[in-house]
């Protein structure tokens, strides 16, 4: 995206926006590079298990659902900027070509497709929003009660941040394709 | 005539026997009973080993009604059902499975904590379930209890327990995953029971079968989603009580002679194995050590209870009553501890 | 409404929302609800939708899709492809169409240290492809032989795709990777074949000038021992590492990626920014891999609770089709979608209906997963959607190199593919011998 000499004549709540937009995408970021580092984690946690079990004899404990919890935090984590990279697997069958012969009624579908995607996630992350609530009622934990617990509620605090942030990264899109619709013109920022 | 129709699911196969009768018994006996008088038919809908909902969501799902009838696996629900878990935290207290499962329906009319522990999550208790005898399926020979120093060895859920203080390391799994993780090395062994390990075939990776007559265990139960059970006619309410009954009997009676069928069974297949399957005597001795070496699992877990309000010293003290009541003779009184 | 109807409706209209381009795990979170709110109740497609999100990722098993990705990554960069095919490619010069053989051998060696096809056509269109234009190929051919040889990548072991097939068949991932193994090199043996016929009957399309006048370069034994190195230890590290007992498949992914770090950073292939730009796509990928996951987990228990598959089980075994009918019907359905959609979306939308058939008509699913996985590797070849055929385009960045004329040289190996298919169903044994030992 080009920054033009205009940005900064742009009116108070122009920028307001750009601010906004920037903050975000900060955001997305952000939980991006944590998913990233975790991916890292993953690895040195499973190595580490590796050598202990084989150099000394003992496993570490945790080990396997800890690795299976990393990667869902992985996934969710990095949900949002998947999203707003457009990296969703996808058909370009039709979507390509009805997108460059009529780009207003092109930006139109791409809208309610992320409209699409904003309310799923949104169901989902609200739907653990229970869940949650379960857990911490009844005190959830994963591990062996007596010889090493941890408690549910903390990844699916992560799960219902990374599916919220995604449903409004899906949110973003469809207002930028809204606008881009009203513009009559098809582009995709 | 009326047709209802039910979805009745699990996350283990049928051929897990007490799932297996769910069909052969709670299931038939239902419709047997339904089609005396002929008012009502339930069609079925089966969705066994696991097609809705795996092992880590047998509570859930029939709470939410993503099946109508279900097995509810409490081993993996230790902190939903803290009560129900009574019979895991004192191991090496009975080995015969009837008076287990009458004791804890008994508990179940008479301990209204107990009750209530299970109707909170939205449905209605049927029929109970418990396990076979728990033993040792391992890569190397035991022997003695120092053969476990260092080993790793999986358990269900909270039966990683019954190995503390024998130095083994607790591998947490499922029948289902077992197999491959004993085959990949992931653990050494599993503390599991013949009618598992049979159908899993995991003599086949862990060939040496140490009898350590660990005891059985309560399981879970066959329940219904309460919102579908409201939905029901008396007549046919009244009919699946009955059959969950006469599950529960039959499915107790079951164990007990299946469980020495299983070994026997496990014995006569893996002869021809390389290397084959060596059946083997934990020695008295030995095993009385196990029993001492163990920290007070039962009051550790009666305290938990405690803690979060509900009764249990007393109850811990009426299960283990309601066993001698019909005859069993624990190694370790568990509710007489210090 | 009965939930057969339900469950049929559901299946049509995630075909229609792909179709029109909604992405497809959103596409199977859509329907999937509609699915369980007409089946049941909306409550009950509620809470199923966070429960399948919350449980359905949180398998152990899956960590291994980051690593394995990551670790192809790591190769892929690192230069391990290169040193592989010199090796391949001094060995087999003096054959007809040596280079051609060179490169499937070579892919199928790489094959066995990545698990995603597109790390071996990336690597191999950028190292092979120049030099058997050197040496007068067209490059037609040369392209053609990358991406038919890419799909290799994912039949030998490790490969994702057997690890996905895996999750939803509930078999062993070991037993699994063990069964690609002779398909990969039998599948290695008949693209062999091909390009030798090719070479001795169709020589304009695989060569441009009469005669290859161009030198080869030449190794000595140490230089060239020096090559084999780093692939023969990553590959003794995974599976030595898996077949010895010592590592599970999960286990396997991170010691490998680990390896491949180890190589990467020794060979100086790495700077700190270009590690982390190779997590930041690893995470991307294993994002869209997953959430598909996610998204069919979903999928499969809507179908499982409307009762369709049992019923399609019932009207294609007990009818005239019969159990070969239905496993020619299901190949081809799943060429004919590899034409749009990528690999993984095609299992993840038909194995939740196809596997209860294939377990009904009493298929070793081991067999039918290697079967299934072949298949879906042509959709790597054929247009207007081949993935291979693309990164190919994209990583050789040749304006003349058009599209079309790679799927043409990839063509023959379609054909190849669909011939090994046929040896497989003819002898079952090649496939399950190696698992069931
Ligand atoms: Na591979
Ligand atoms: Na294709």
């Amino acid at each position: 995206m080009a920054k033009d000499a205009n940005s900064r004549a742009a009116p108070p709540a122009g920028q307001l926006l750009a601010g906004l937009d920037r903050g975000w995408t900060l955001l997305v970021d952000g939980l991006a590079a944590l998913g990233t580092l975790m991916i890292g984690v993953l690895m040195a946690i499973i190595c580490a298990d590796v050598v202990a079990r084989n150099l000394m004899g003992a496993s570490l404990p945790l080990v396997s659902e800890l690795g299976a919890l990393t990667l869902v935090m992985i996934v969710y984590l990095q949900l949002a900027t998947t999203v707003r990279h457009d990296r969703l697997a996808r058909t370009e069958l039709f979507f390509t070509g009805f997108r460059e012969r009529l780009p207003r009624a092109g930006a139109v579908l791409a809208c309610l497709f992320d409209l699409t995607g904003a309310v799923a996630l949104a169901a989902i992350a609200w739907s653990t929003v229970g869940i949650i609530e379960r857990d911490l009622s009844s005190g959830q934990f994963i591990g062996v009660t007596g010889v090493m617990t941890l408690p549910t509620w903390p990844f699916r605090a992560l799960i219902i941040l990374g599916m919220s942030v995604s449903a409004v990264q899906f949110l973003v899109m469809a207002a930028k394709n809204l606008r881009a619709a009203a513009r009559g013109k098809g582009a995709r920022t | 005539q009326e047709t209802i129709k039910l979805t009745v699911a699990s996350s283990h196969p049928t051929t897990i026997p007490w799932v297996g009768m769910i069909k052969s018994h709670f299931m038939a006996e239902t419709d047997r009973i339904l089609a005396e008088k002929g008012n009502y038919k339930i069609e079925w809908q089966e969705a066994f080993g696991g097609t809705l909902y795996k092992a880590n969501a047998t509570l859930t799902s029939v709470e939410q009604g993503v099946t109508d009838v279900g097995w509810v696996f409490s081993f993996l629900e230790g902190a939903k059902l803290p009560l129900s878990q009574v019979s895991t935290y004192t191991p090496f207290t009975t080995s015969n499975p009837p008076a287990q499962l009458a004791t804890m329906a008994e508990l179940l009319d008479a301990v209204p904590e107990f009750r209530k522990e299970w109707e909170q999550y939205n449905l209605v208790v049927l029929g109970l379930t418990g396990t076979d005898g728990y033993d040792l399926y391992t890569k190397t020979p035991i022997t003695k209890l120092d053969d476990l120093n260092g080993m790793k060895i999986s358990a269900p859920g909270v039966l990683g327990t019954w190995l503390r203080g024998t130095g083994a390391n607790a591998v947490d799994g499922s029948l289902t995953s077992f197999y491959t993780d004993i085959q990949t090395g992931v653990s050494d062994g599993v503390l599991s029971l013949a009618l598992g390990v049979l159908p899993a075939k995991l003599y086949e990776v862990a060939p040496y079968l140490t009898r350590v007559r660990m005891g059985v265990a309560f399981s879970g139960a066959v329940a219904i989603n309460r919102d579908s059970w409201d939905g029901l006619p008396a007549e046919v309410q009244e009919a699946m009580t009955a059959a969950g009954a006469f599950y529960t009997e039959a499915h107790g009676k079951d164990l007990l002679e299946r469980h020495e069928m299983a070994i026997a069974k496990i014995v006569e297949t893996g002869a021809s194995q390389t290397p084959p399957v060596v059946l083997s005597e934990l020695p008295a001795e030995e095993r009385q050590r196990w029993v001492d070496a163990l920290p007070d699992l039962a009051g550790e877990w009666a305290a938990a209870a405690e803690a979060k309000g509900l009764p249990g010293k007393a109850f811990l003290s009426a299960y283990m009553d309601g066993l001698r009541k019909r005859g069993e003779t624990p190694a370790r009184a568990w509710d007489k501890a210090e | 409404m009965t939930g057969i109807e339900i469950g049929a409706l559901a299946v049509v209209g995630l075909i229609v929302l792909i179709y029109i381009g909604l992405p497809i795990g959103l596409g199977m979170l859509v329907v999937s609800y509609a699915g369980v709110a007409a089946i049941r109740n909306e409550a009950v497609a509620f809470r199923m939708a966070g429960a399948v999100a919350n449980d359905s990722l949180r398998e152990y098993l899956f960590a291994v899709v980051p690593l394995f990705v990551l670790m192809g990554l790591l190769v892929t960069v690192s230069g391990v492809g290169k040193d592989t095919f010199d090796v391949f490619q001094q060995a087999l010069r003096r054959l007809r169409a040596g280079l051609g053989v060179a490169t499937v051998f070579a892919n199928a060696v790489f094959a066995s240290i990545t698990g995603i096809s597109i790390a071996s056509a990336s690597v191999f269109s950028r190292v092979a492809v120049p030099e058997m234009t050197r040496h007068g190929y067209t490059k037609t051919f040369a392209t053609g032989v990358v991406a038919g040889s890419s799909v290799l990548g994912m039949l030998i072991p490790p490969s994702l795709l057997m690890i996905v097939y895996a999750v939803l068949a509930e078999e062993s991932v070991g037993r699994m990777f063990l069964a690609g193994v002779l398909p990969g090199l039998l599948l290695a043996g008949v693209f062999s074949l091909t390009i030798f016929l090719l070479a001795t009957f169709n020589r304009r399309f695989v060569f441009d000038t009469p005669v290859d006048g161009a030198a080869f370069e030449s190794f000595g034994l140490g230089r060239l021992a020096a090559k084999a190195v780093p692939i023969a230890t990553l590959m003794l590290l995974v599976l030595g590492g898996l077949y010895g007992g010592f590592l599970n498949p999960t286990e396997a992914g991170a010691v490998g990626a680990l390896g491949a770090l180890a190589v990467a950073a020794m060979r100086r292939s790495l700077t700190g920014r270009s590690l982390w730009r190779l997590m930041v796509e690893t995470g991307q990928i294993t994002v869209s891999v997953l959430i598909l996951i996610m998204a069919a987990t979903y999928f499969s228990r809507m179908l499982a609770m409307s009762g369709l598959p049992t019923a399609l089980a019932d009207l294609l075994l007990s009818g005239p089709i019969g159990p070969m009918g239905f496993l020619v019907l299901f190949l081809a359905l799943v060429i004919v979608l590899g034409c749009i959609i990528d690999s993984i979306s095609i299992m993840l939308i038909l194995l939740p209906i196809a596997l209860p058939v294939a377990t009904a008509a009493g298929f070793d699913l081991i067999w039918f997963g290697v079967l299934t996985v072949i298949a879906v590797e042509i959709g790597l070849l054929t247009p207007p959607f081949g993935l291979s055929v693309y990164t190919i385009k994209s990583a050789m960045a040749d304006p003349t190199l058009r599209v079309s004329d790679i799927f043409r040289g990839a063509l023959p190996f379609v054909a190849a593919m669909m011939l090994t298919l046929a040896i497989l169903i003819a002898f079952p044994a090649i496939t399950t011998w190696l698992a069931r030992l």
